[in-house]
């Protein structure tokens, strides 16, 4: 049971890392909603106990508020910002979210790693070269200059790899916080729905 | 009838529900939670990160307007985009549950 000062106490906890701005917009929304509620003659602590966990909404909140600003600009640190605001929806992410994601980054470590280096190929022919000057044939200059020709190719598709596999994280990222979000109300992934004989009226 | 649906389906049901009761008149926030939840149970919280959404998507416009009893409160309001994006829910929803229908009493049938 929680009064209205305790629930948005947490809830501002929770939403400490947003700009101070959107955060009081969020704020005065549940406020409004408590002074509402008690103006209809209900308790403080009925009004929490149905609006459900404030930690939950403050998780909730953070995870779209840092989707969009991946979205408006794609950097490094806002993909992470937005990966950790997913991962902290539920444990169940900390799989699905950090093994895929572990897994891209390796892939292109590695597609990099190896572009890189068939590009400076030359550079060690000739360093080789220079230290043992015996053993300088050719067909190792030619064999690493075409390396070197191939290594840019790879680097050009690894910038294209690297962008679509953001963009593609960024989207599996979505469809994983759309999965996990919600219940807040027992705080599980499925809660049970009560429809009236009415149902829906549309 | 007590069922165990999905959340991401409720907060399909859930954005439709809040589209419709704009698409009538303009809401605040309460109102609109209050009027879902006592036809559907719904965690109310989470009814103002979906209008937070909607209005960034542009689907709503928001106003403060006085009241009566208090504090002015913020009123929300269906914008031309809101009111397409309705109606190609509505659509899909119908086609959905008119599916579900038909596979739900052929299934009583063959019982």
């Amino acid at each position: 049971m929680m009064t209205k000062e305790q629930f948005l106490k947490q809830l501002a906890k929770g939403l400490k890392r947003l700009p101070a701005e959107e955060r009081q917009d969020i704020l005065r929304d549940y406020q409004e909603h408590f002074m509402i509620g008690i103006e209809e003659g209900e308790t403080e602590e009925g009004i929490s106990a149905s609006l459900g966990s404030p930690r939950q909404i403050a998780k909730e909140l953070l995870a779209t508020y840092h989707l969009e600003q991946v979205e408006t600009t794609t950097t490094t640190g806002n993909i992470l910002r937005a990966m950790y605001a997913v991962l902290g929806l539920g444990f169940l992410n900390l799989v699905f979210v950090l093994g895929p994601f572990i897994a891209l980054i390796g892939v292109l470590v590695a597609g990099w790693v190896a572009g890189t280096a068939f590009i400076i190929s030359p550079l060690l022919v000739i360093t080789d070269a220079v230290v043992h000057p015996g053993t300088f044939q050719a067909f190792f200059l030619f064999f690493s200059i075409m390396l070197c020709g191939l290594g840019f190719f790879i680097n050009i598709g690894m910038f294209f790899a690297t962008k679509a596999a953001a963009d593609g994280f960024i989207r599996y990222l979505k469809f994983n916080m759309k999965i996990v979000k919600g219940g807040h109300k027992n705080d599980d992934q499925y809660i049970s729905c009560g429809f009236n004989d009415k149902g829906i009226s549309t | 009838m007590e069922l165990i649906l999905n959340v991401q389906f409720k907060k399909g049901v859930l954005e439709l529900c809040v589209l419709v009761l704009l698409n009538k008149q303009d809401c605040y926030g309460y109102e609109l939670v209050q009027k879902i939840s006592q036809k559907i149970d719904i965690s109310e919280g989470s009814a103002y990160p979906l209008l937070r959404r909607l209005t960034k998507e542009g689907y709503f416009t928001t106003y403060l307007r006085e009241s009566t009893e208090g504090p002015p409160r913020k009123y929300y309001k269906l914008t031309v985009e809101g009111r397409k994006y309705l109606e190609a829910l509505l659509q899909e929803w119908k086609e959905f549950t008119r599916g579900v229908d038909q596979l739900i009493k052929e299934g009583v049938n063959d019982d």
